[in-house]
């Protein structure tokens, strides 16, 4: 028996084999090496062009057709204005959806098409977002055209699902003993879902939200769509001033020939990327300091 | 600025009748305890609720309605007037002063082109001023008739938590309407524009056309310059070839080495860093692709050989695509090879297999129906991507095999047809439309089949 072990074939069908493995296992970490590669380029290139640009005058300028001029503050304005009036309506929105399908809903057929249009929802190309947004908002209910008050409903729309769906698992993982506990002393369904669960879920519906609201963020094709590319040269004063958002002010200044955009554009990606990495940081810490295992 | 006070208005009316309502319910219940007649059936602060909800609801009802009508109501007052006589006859002319002085009406230091609709903004405004103030008293109406109503409830037998809750589970089932509604205003209102565009051109030539240029679409046989073919065939060689030619292999074994070569601090580290990849806006990732990939790609094209390579390829927006789409193919991987049993795999290392052999002839075989949905998802997701394609891959249609030509997709002509400066309506903007359709029905099918997919694939293991 031991011999067929011994025998010169064995021994080369086991180095075989050994060797097979140790491919594999150098292919799986080569995949994982050459997509941070990627990442790791990619910031280091934006980091090279654009942070001699990012001073003072960049943070508080706005946008100009001289590259030495231009800066960020209008389209970061903008930005915020229409995080707000995404955060006003999709937050009350998707976490109020969230309690009712989570909570109250019947098992019925309305149900069901409810919960497959959000699933499906939070799939659909964000451009198709901004094709109804140019239907409804501007071609049906006339809404001032490139203001941070239509970009921000439209992207509510697109981050509704989102929230929903996180607002959803994280009233799942509330246990049942804490909706019965309130019951049994007296509490109506409302008073329980509102004074117990809600407050417990909490941490991790605001959790999705800042994820949500982070990828609404970098969104730029939806606002396309709504017609926010135009130049802006004055921060906006109100939701329904013209304005420019961040990600949108790279998309213009990247087509500029005018060689002094390069630096301003890699400047606005690395005040973009700032804010996103400080947007999930906070998701992150808040799902570590609140997050309750029952 | 109207709009928010009315808005603090009506909030502060909510407030006072809310302490006002509670206060009377507070005294109702001592005079009841009082005089040994019990007490009320709901706590005082519910009375409260009821009536500010009696107050807020048919105020802000009021001047909901009030603002969609009162412009019209502006707009007839105007047309009233002697000044109006001189406006165009022509509906769009009209229309164009109008808006302009509705602007000006809005902000005087406005500029304007036509001195008529100077001549009209002071009269909007007027008219405008005298509506918003009689809309105000409208809404006060509203709040006090509500308030009205609402304290002749505050009796001893009244059931006010049970009528609050109501409202409140009313406005429950209306916040998840409005995924519905979501879905429904996307179908009506592509379906509708796509509706018009196939009145002018047929849907044979658009779906089966492999000529696109809407630009020079003028006339008669306008219809072959709709041709979708080659937008079709560069959404896919772009989105589920190339990308996924990229993201498939990387995703796949990044997947495979974290999930079973891995340590559980190397893989606490190197997951998140994964998903960072999905987490950078694709603004930066198409700007990256045009300013660094797209030019590397040319230097090889000429290195190799080809004449007056373009700048633009296919190749490079694919690529720098595919990079983006890695955690996310990454991560549905993950969860289906985590979903295989795991005797299944202690099975076949019991047998004397290596672990490289049993990821390979075992786990991924078993895991393969999860890892397919998750490569539809990961196409549904690269083929309505458009900041990349827009950035990067060019706007020639080419019908052609070669990665390095300049192709174009379906949502780059969606964003270049609505971009421009003509006019609304046309059948060129229309066509963005029908386009949008396209992209939406396929991506709902991919999404759709996906899901069942996984689901069954669950269930097979449960």
């Amino acid at each position: 028996m031991n011999n067929v072990w011994e025998t010169e074939a064995m021994a080369k069908r086991i180095a075989r084999r050994h060797g097979a493995e140790r491919r594999f296992r150098a292919m799986g970490l080569i995949a994982i090496v050459l997509s941070m590669a990627f990442l790791v380029l990619l910031l280091v290139i934006m980091l090279k062009n654009g942070v001699t640009g990012l001073d003072w005058s960049f943070l508080s300028g706005s946008d100009s057709t001289d590259p030495d001029l231009a800066g960020v503050w209008g389209a970061l304005k903008g930005s915020l204005l229409t995080m707000l009036v995404t955060l006003a309506v999709s937050f009350p929105m998707g976490v109020l959806a969230a309690i009712y399908l989570e909570e109250f809903a019947p098992k019925n057929r309305w149900t069901d098409m409810i919960e497959v249009s959000i699933n499906n929802l939070a799939a659909v190309p964000s451009i198709i977002f901004g094709l109804l947004g140019l239907a409804v908002f501007i071609n049906l209910l006339h809404l001032p055209r490139s203001s941070s008050l239509v970009g921000g409903l439209t992207l509510a729309l697109m981050t509704m699902p989102v929230i929903v769906i996180s607002g959803r698992n994280a009233i799942k993982a509330v246990p049942p003993s804490i909706r019965n506990a309130a019951l049994a002393v007296g509490a109506s369904p409302v008073q329980t879902v509102f004074h117990h669960v809600l407050p417990l879920a909490l941490p991790g519906i605001l959790t999705g939200t800042i994820i949500g609201m982070a990828r609404a963020l970098g969104e730029t094709a939806p606002l396309l769509m709504i017609g926010m590319r135009a130049f802006v040269a004055t921060p906006p004063e109100g939701v329904t001033d013209p304005a420019s958002v961040l990600p949108m002010q790279i998309f213009l200044w990247s087509d500029e020939i005018d060689g002094g955009f390069v630096q301003n554009t890699s400047a606005a990606i690395i005040v973009l990327l700032v804010f996103l990495l400080a947007m999930n940081g906070l998701a992150i810490y808040l799902r570590n300091k609140f997050e309750v295992r029952w | 600025m109207i709009f928010s006070i009315v808005l603090l208005a009506i909030l502060a009316l909510g407030l006072a009748g809310w302490f006002s309502a509670r206060g009377r319910a507070r005294l109702l219940n001592t005079r009841l305890r009082d005089t040994g007649r019990g007490s009320l059936r709901a706590v005082p602060a519910f009375h409260g609720w009821h009536m500010a909800l009696w107050v807020i609801v048919p105020a802000a009802a009021a001047w909901l309605i009030w603002a969609v009508v009162s412009p019209e109501l502006v707009n007839a007052t105007v047309m009233g007037l002697p000044v109006a006589a001189k406006l165009p006859l022509a509906d769009i002319d009209r229309a164009a002063v109008l808006g302009e002085a509705w602007r000006l009406a809005g902000d005087p230091d406005a500029g304007f082109f036509n001195p008529l609709a100077a001549e009209l903004a002071g009269p909007i405004r007027e008219a405008s001023t005298r509506y918003a103030l009689i809309g105000a008293l409208l809404t006060a109406i509203a709040a006090f008739a509500g308030g009205a109503y609402g304290l002749t409830r505050i009796r001893a037998d009244f059931p006010a938590q049970t009528q609050v809750e109501r409202g409140v589970m009313l406005l429950l089932l209306l916040a998840s309407l409005m995924a519905i509604l979501t879905t429904f205003g996307i179908l009506i209102s592509l379906v509708l524009e796509t509706g018009l565009f196939f009145g002018e051109v047929s849907p044979i030539d658009f779906l089966f056309g492999t000529h696109w240029s809407p630009g020079t679409a003028v006339g008669e046989d306008m219809g072959r310059n709709f041709g979708a073919i080659p937008l079709f065939w560069g959404t896919i060689y772009i989105g589920a070839i190339i990308a996924m030619l990229v993201a498939i292999p990387l995703g796949l074994m990044s997947a495979v080495y974290l999930t079973q070569y891995a340590t559980p601090a190397m893989r606490r580290w190197l997951k998140p860093m994964l998903e960072i990849l999905a987490g950078v806006p694709t603004v930066v990732y198409g700007y990256f692709a045009a300013l660094t990939v797209a030019p590397f790609i040319r230097d090889i094209a000429a290195a190799l050989g080809k004449d007056n390579p373009s700048s633009e390829s296919a190749l490079a927006a694919g690529v720098v695509m595919g990079v983006m789409i890695i955690p996310f193919v990454s991560s549905m991987a993950d969860d289906s090879i985590a979903a295989v049993p795991r005797a299944m795999k202690d099975g076949s290392l019991a047998m004397g297999a290596t672990k490289s052999e049993t990821i390979k002839r075992v786990l991924l075989p078993a895991a393969l129906p999860g890892i397919v949905a998750g490569v539809m998802l990961a196409i549904s997701r690269a083929i309505g991507e458009t900041m990349i394609v827009v950035m990067a891959a060019g706007a020639a249609a080419n019908l052609t095999l070669d990665p390095l030509e300049s192709m174009t997709t379906v949502t780059f002509q969606i964003v270049q047809l609505l971009t421009g400066d003509q006019e609304f309506d046309s059948a060129k903007t229309l066509s963005a439309f029908a386009l949008g359709l396209v992209l939406f029905i396929v991506t709902l099918i991919l999404n759709i089949v996906a899901l069942r997919v996984v689901k069954r694939f669950r269930e097979a293991y449960e």
